[in-house]
């Protein structure tokens, strides 16, 4: 592999004349990195800030694939033809995946972990941003002040009445919510008690609005149409930033974050791993992503670098953090992410 | 639309519709696939649906029964689950009534099509084919931002004052349907157009002029030339919808789940392919028992045209 990466490098621009012919990826494979994350204008701010200044220090082409896609992880380490390098991916997933042979270990003598929180790094993941589940409101409809600020009163339709907005998806802090919501002591959550959060849940069935995708979510609460959305921060804030009557309530935020993997397989995975160094020490980078964005970066030397109205609007800020709930704990996650997933596909469906 | 040709032929057949088996039944497999000198030349066509078609199914099919055990497990955790049976049940009560509704709407819209003047004929073209040659989701999201609560048809009605509070027309059955019916519209449309369009009018005149009203000479000369169209595009229609999960999820609730979106999930997000792929034999099979049976009591290869 050295060998090729150096011929790679010495033949430089003459290559590319051969590059067409029989195995193109071959000849480059050395100095080229696939990277994939969830898409949309995310994946560009993530690409300007954390990718590009070392490539082009490094010299490496980048590409780019979108978005994350579980199946498509499986099927290319199954069928050992593995086209996507670094993979933005959910922790449980990142878990699961590296038990089944899906992602490469991490090598951490070259990946320098040091600086991040240990408990958002795992044997096949490092993190790449922190972001957290909040309490949405529109504020025509609930204007600041008047909303509801804890988990208990965004499940009260009585005091305040109105859909409520949640993500169609087992791991996203619905039924974090729901037993924070029931009582459920901020330290004593996990593991779930899926049959409390589901009676909960049962309680405002009627008046929940499952959505899928960001941009549903943002719609749904900027039309007022559900003025009561669990959200991720970062939406909420580009959409109030784009003039959208849309706010955060931090009080009792769930703190989220997403890893990164290797698939099983990849060609340049040293390559892969090099970058992961670069960024997770590379405090100026993490700080111009996260001012981008209004995600926080995961290492704490980065907040020095953020612009005070964008600092905070992270869940890292010593004020926000101070509201925080729980940390979502992923590792429960990755060994009962499917059993609930069904039972929440039953719950759906029962109607 | 291949129909076209073979719907101006069927009148001569149509004296003796259930009649004795076809004789092409007990012609030989060579005269039955009309393999003569140039049926030769579908050859690479066969090979083609093969290797794109046939071989990923038979894969599909076979991992129903070994992922991720060997036996049937997939197919019991299907059937033991009254959830699943439901899905299931939804999906064809939902195409059914879909299909019913595309035909109440599209039947009337291509007949006014044959009887509008070509300026307008191209009108009613084109306001059926834009829609069509848009994205299915562009059109899921501009349903969604016309049938909210806050959307557009719920404002202007309580702007007017015809309503109090906003009528419930997405996230339930309804909104699945006006989505559905609004994306599936064109397939049924258009084969329909065809087909009208190939009639001989003077058919019907001679109807008129033999003594017929004009609405028996509708229903009993018109309606019956336009079966192989409708057929084509009713099917078209069905099987579609069987398949659809864009827009139920977009526009139905939480109770309104299709199968296909059941195994977009169980393939994407929770990697259960075997369960997956059961989910999709089932679908299949199932679609495939209910043609057999639609085609006891209606010759579909004759009204689609397929029969020689």
């Amino acid at each position: 592999m050295a060998a090729l990466s150096l011929a790679a490098t010495a033949c430089g621009g003459s290559d590319d004349a051969e590059g067409g012919s029989a195995e193109p990826a071959a000849a480059d494979e050395a100095t080229d990195l696939t990277v994939v994350m969830w898409g949309g204008e995310d994946q560009e701010m993530t690409v300007d800030a954390l990718v590009m200044p070392w490539a082009e220090e490094q010299d490496v082409e980048i590409r780019q694939d979108s978005p994350s896609d579980y199946a498509k992880i499986r099927a290319q380490v199954e069928s050992e033809r593995v086209t996507w390098g670094a993979v933005e991916v959910e922790p449980n997933f990142a878990h699961t995946a590296c038990e089944n042979g899906w992602a490469t270990p991490i090598d951490f003598d070259v990946v320098d972990v040091s600086a991040i929180d240990e408990q958002f790094v795992d044997d096949c993941a490092v993190p790449i941003l922190e972001y957290a589940f909040t309490i949405a409101y529109n504020t025509e409809t609930f204007p600041t002040g008047e909303h509801p600020t804890s988990w208990a009163e965004f499940f009260d339709t009585e005091a305040f009445p109105g859909q409520r907005g949640f993500w169609r998806y087992a791991t996203g802090a619905m039924f974090e919510a729901a037993l924070l919501a029931d009582g459920v002591a901020p330290d004593e959550l996990y593991p779930l008690d899926i049959d409390r959060a589901f009676a909960k849940l049962d309680s405002i069935k009627d008046d929940i609005v499952f959505y899928d995708t960001g941009q549903e979510q943002v719609q749904l609460v900027s039309s007022g149409e559900v003025p009561l959305i669990q959200a991720w921060n970062g939406r909420i804030f580009e959409a109030a930033e784009a003039g959208q009557p849309v706010a955060n309530e931090w009080n009792e935020h769930l703190l989220s974050y997403d890893q990164l993997i290797i698939p099983q397989g990849y060609p340049n995975t040293e390559l892969a791993q090099e970058w992961m160094d670069w960024f997770l020490n590379n405090p100026q980078a993490q700080a111009d992503y996260a001012n981008a964005s209004a995600y926080a970066p995961v290492n704490e030397a980065a907040m020095e670098f953020i612009d005070d109205d964008v600092a905070i609007e992270l869940p890292t800020h010593p004020d926000n953090a101070a509201q925080r709930a729980s940390v979502m704990d992923y590792r429960y996650w990755s060994e009962h992410y499917d059993p609930v997933s069904e039972r929440l596909n039953e719950w759906m469906a029962a109607g | 639309m291949t129909s076209a040709p073979d719907a101006a032929a069927a009148p001569p057949e149509a004296p003796q519709p259930a009649g004795p088996p076809l004789p092409a039944t007990n012609a030989s497999w060579r005269e039955r696939l009309a393999l003569d000198g140039w049926g030769g030349l579908t050859l690479p066509l066969v090979a083609f649906l093969l290797v794109v078609f046939v071989a990923p199914l038979a894969i599909i099919f076979s991992r129903s029964f070994t992922d991720p055990t060997l036996g049937l497990d997939n197919y019991r955790a299907f059937f033991g689950s009254p959830v699943y049976l439901n899905v299931l049940v939804n999906t064809f009560v939902t195409a059914l009534l879909v299909t019913g509704v595309t035909l109440l709407i599209g039947y009337p819209y291509a007949y006014l099509m044959t009887l509008a003047s070509p300026l307008w004929r191209s009108v009613l073209l084109v306001v059926v084919l834009v829609p069509f040659w848009t994205s299915l989701l562009v059109r899921s999201f501009a349903l969604v931002l016309l049938l909210g609560n806050t959307g557009v048809i719920n404002q202007t009605l309580l702007a007017w004052g015809v309503i109090d509070e906003p009528v419930a027309l997405m996230r339930n059955f309804t909104g699945v349907v006006i989505g559905m019916v609004q994306v599936l519209l064109p397939f049924l449309v258009l084969p329909l157009y065809a087909s009208m369009r190939s009639i001989d009018l003077r058919l019907v005149q001679a109807a008129e002029g033999l003594g017929a009203s004009p609405a028996f000479a509708f229903w009993r000369i018109f309606v019956p030339l336009t079966i192989p169209g409708a057929a084509a595009g009713l099917l078209l229609v069905f099987i579609q919808s069987l398949g659809f999960y864009i827009t139920p999820a977009l526009l139905g609730g939480p109770g309104n789940i299709m199968l296909g979106e059941l195994i977009v999930q169980q393939v994407s997000a929770v990697l259960r392919w075997g369960f997956a792929a059961a989910l999709a034999a089932v679908l299949l099979v199932t679609t495939m028992v209910l043609l057999a049976l639609v085609n006891r009591f209606v010759d579909l290869r004759r009204h689609l045209g397929v029969s020689r």
